[in-house]
């Protein structure tokens, strides 16, 4: 090790550089990202720009990123790691162009005051300031009024916050500030801690004066958190900062260059808003379906039981923030349901998971289905196994989901699972969040329904609205995915093709329609759809299906309501419906008669229903209709 | 140690550390190397510290003129 000059994170993306491989620039970024030293992101950076030299860049994004960086330290290198680390944060894809200014050795006040420095010239999207740490002492003495120094402590805060609010007003820009590491000087020992005077505690006010009165556009770069995390002693060099004037030591530079990066990332693309977990040695320990409810590690019993409850508390106190949290387990889904059911020592309980999927299909597709069910895409999961296997799979079948791959011990799951830094909240104001509550909705409904005991007070407090359409052409994609997926609720389980769906929509004796449901929580979209065949004074029900998000809302009555609606336009004395058994639509089996059809026949295990009594008043529902089938075609 | 095998010990780091074959040799300064810009340095003198065990002192390096400079700085240290 210490023989080795530059060490071995360099030579891999060398090698792949003097042979113009392709992969260069994945193996560029694995390698920044697991770089820790000045050196190795140097020797990254330097082969990044060699690379750019030879003409051997790849496709870089249309909008360039403008970053200003200014500050009372001169900012060379530092700009050049930053930069280094923001253009290689994207593993695939384009990459990010990043356009710099770097501000003059300690310039960084009159660069914002003054209305013409190059600063407003440059027009930044972002602007990073590390403030000078000389600015950020107490000038008078250790023993002056402890009001005196917290009130010059305040006025340094306010002062740079002012200056931020300025170079934000002027350009728009977000700023992220720097604040202040603490010393890590012996000196005064530890009557630091009794006097306001101290750098150290000094410091530690300003810091906390910025932290909680920094409006939402400024985003904190946390140097003091970032050089207790480091080590105070190694975050500064006292000779690189009388050679060259250099905020940290070289290593540190390090910190806080990925720490610019992550934040700069985070500006454009929002946190994560959900986190899948497994189920068996990810929440409890063992397997359920082989251990039972009783035999799993969960609770204060064992050391082990209270790691899986520790980590079950920390997914709680995510979901307390916005985060949702889903199952995807390779389980049977009776037993697997049974832990949150009954198990005393769970924490978290069913009614904290927004979509459960525990079945043996691959855990990809299960995430698929998650990420239609809450209608967010993919690259909004975060997924989280024990198991590298399962893992791996979701990282080649869905390349935009994060995975999260638990080590042996369940210790380390919380520190695993903050690793990737993926749900760290920005500001309780921002955009992204609001974003995160809209997809609350369905947990809101649920605490609506708990709240109140009357079924038909809660269904007219949903204020639902649907909107029954025949078929559209530009519905058909959807039609034909929901006939070819759904099959809990599908009481035939026919599947069409594309082409079968527009062929039904060409042929009269064919009615089609489809249903979208909204209530006052938001939109479900497209969830039901309906195929039925006109045979003489007889109409058959082939197809009937719906989403199983929108159970118990009476949208079965309304369906019903549109299908009689639609059998006396056409003189039909008789509707059919069918039942078609499979392993997956138990659901269904009493739907008919409870929507007041008889039973006729029984066909091969198939069970044939009648509706004659076509006079009778039409159900009841708590929901407004706003358009009917063939309206137009009909009032024509 | 003499200078010139400091000068000798000195090539590997540079080859390392600079993606271009330099040759060195005790004129050779940061102003002939175009690679070798203010990121560059740190990360050479890192390399040459961590190579030779030594340590500058504030200063020193700025007050060298050319790897010649270096090398008998090198070799006070070493001697020391």
């Amino acid at each position: 090790m210490s023989n080795e000059i530059v060490p071995d994170i360099g030579r891999e993306p060398k090698q792949l550089l003097l042979e113009r491989d392709s992969r260069f620039y994945e193996c560029l970024s694995d390698q920044t990202r697991v770089a820790n030293t000045f050196q190795e992101l140097a020797a990254l950076s330097t082969l990044r720009k060699r690379a750019a030299k030879l003409g051997f860049a790849r496709a870089s994004g249309t909008n360039p990123l403008r970053l200003a960086i200014i500050g009372g330290y001169s900012l060379y290198p530092l700009h050049d790691l930053i930069q280094h680390c923001l253009e290689t944060a994207d593993r695939t894809g384009e990459g990010q162009r990043v356009e710099l200014l770097v501000g003059d050795y300690d310039n960084y006040i009159s660069e914002i005051i003054q209305e013409t420095s190059r600063l407003y010239e440059f027009g930044p999207d972002a602007i990073f300031v590390i403030p000078s740490g000389r600015h950020c002492e107490y000038s008078g003495r250790l023993f002056d009024s402890r009001s005196a120094q917290e009130a010059q402590a305040r006025d340094i805060a306010s002062n740079l916050l002012e200056l931020c609010r300025i170079a934000h007003i002027r350009t728009n820009a977000e700023i992220i500030l720097a604040n202040y590491p603490l010393p890590s000087e012996r000196d005064p020992g530890a009557y630091r801690t009794r006097t306001a005077g101290s750098t150290w505690t000094f410091r530690k006010i300003v810091n906390l004066e910025l932290g909680l009165s920094a409006p939402s556009f400024i985003r904190m770069c946390d140097v003091e958190f970032l050089s207790a995390r480091f080590g105070s002693l190694n975050a500064y060099d006292a000779r690189a900062w009388f050679e060259s004037k250099q905020p940290y030591s070289a290593d540190f530079l390090v910190q806080v260059a990925k720490e610019v990066a992550h934040i700069v990332a985070g500006m454009r693309q929002g946190t994560k808003k959900v986190v899948a977990v497994d189920l068996d040695n990810t929440l409890w320990g063992g397997v359920v379906g082989d251990d039972g409810v009783d035999g799993i590690e969960i609770g204060d019993t064992s050391p082990r039981g209270e790691a899986f409850k520790a980590f079950q508390l920390y997914l709680k106190s995510l979901t307390e923030r916005g985060i949702l949290l889903a199952v995807c387990s390779k389980n049977d889904k009776a037993k697997a349901i049974e832990p949150f059911e009954k198990h005393p020592d769970m924490v978290l309980r069913l009614t904290d998971i927004v979509a459960f999927k525990a079945n043996w299909e691959p855990k990809s597709d299960n995430l698929r289905r998650i990420a239609e069910e809450l209608n967010l895409g993919m690259d909004s999961i975060v997924f989280v196994d024990d198991n590298p296997a399962e893992v791996e799979i979701v990282r080649q079948f869905a390349p935009d989901v994060c995975t999260v791959l638990l080590g042996p011990d369940p210790s380390d799951y919380i520190r695993l699972l903050q690793e990737g830094r993926y749900f760290e909240p920005v500001t309780l104001t921002s955009e992204d969040f609001d974003r995160v509550k809209q997809y609350q909705q369905e947990s809101d409904r649920e605490k609506l329904l708990t709240s109140s005991t009357d079924m038909a007070a809660y269904l007219r407090s949903l204020q639902m609205r649907a909107v029954v359409s025949e078929f559209q052409g530009i519905d058909v994609p959807r039609i034909a995915q929901l006939i070819n997926k759904s099959n809990q609720f599908n009481l035939t389980t026919r599947r069409r093709t594309e082409a079968e769906v527009r062929a039904v929509m060409e042929d009269t004796s064919y009615l089609g329609f489809t249903v979208r449901l909204s209530d006052r929580f938001g939109d479900y979209g497209l969830i039901a759809v309906i195929i039925c065949r006109v045979d003489g004074t007889t109409l058959e029900i082939e197809t009937w299906l719906m989403s199983c998000r929108v159970l118990e809302r009476q949208v079965e009555e309304e369906v019903i309501n549109e299908i009689r609606r639609l059998a006396a336009t056409r003189d039909c004395k008789v509707i059919r419906g069918r039942y078609v058994p499979t392993p997956k639509n138990g659901i269904v089996r009493g739907l008919y008669p409870r929507m007041g059809f008889t039973e006729v026949s029984t066909d091969n295990g198939q069970i044939v229903f009648e509706l004659r009594d076509l006079v009778r008043p039409l159900a009841e529902s708590a929901i407004r209709v706003e358009r009917r089938a063939y309206d137009q075609v009909f009032s024509a | 140690m003499t200078r010139f095998s400091v000068l000798d010990r000195l090539q590997p780091v540079f080859d390392e550390v600079l993606l271009d074959p330099v040759t060195v040799s005790s004129e050779l300064s940061a102003k002939d190397v175009p690679e070798w810009d203010s990121l560059t340095n740190i990360s050479l003198m890192l390399a040459v510290e961590k190579h030779f065990g030594v340590r500058f002192n504030v200063g020193e390096v700025e007050a060298t003129k050319n790897l010649g400079d270096l090398a008998d700085l090198i070799l006070r240290k070493l001697s020391k």
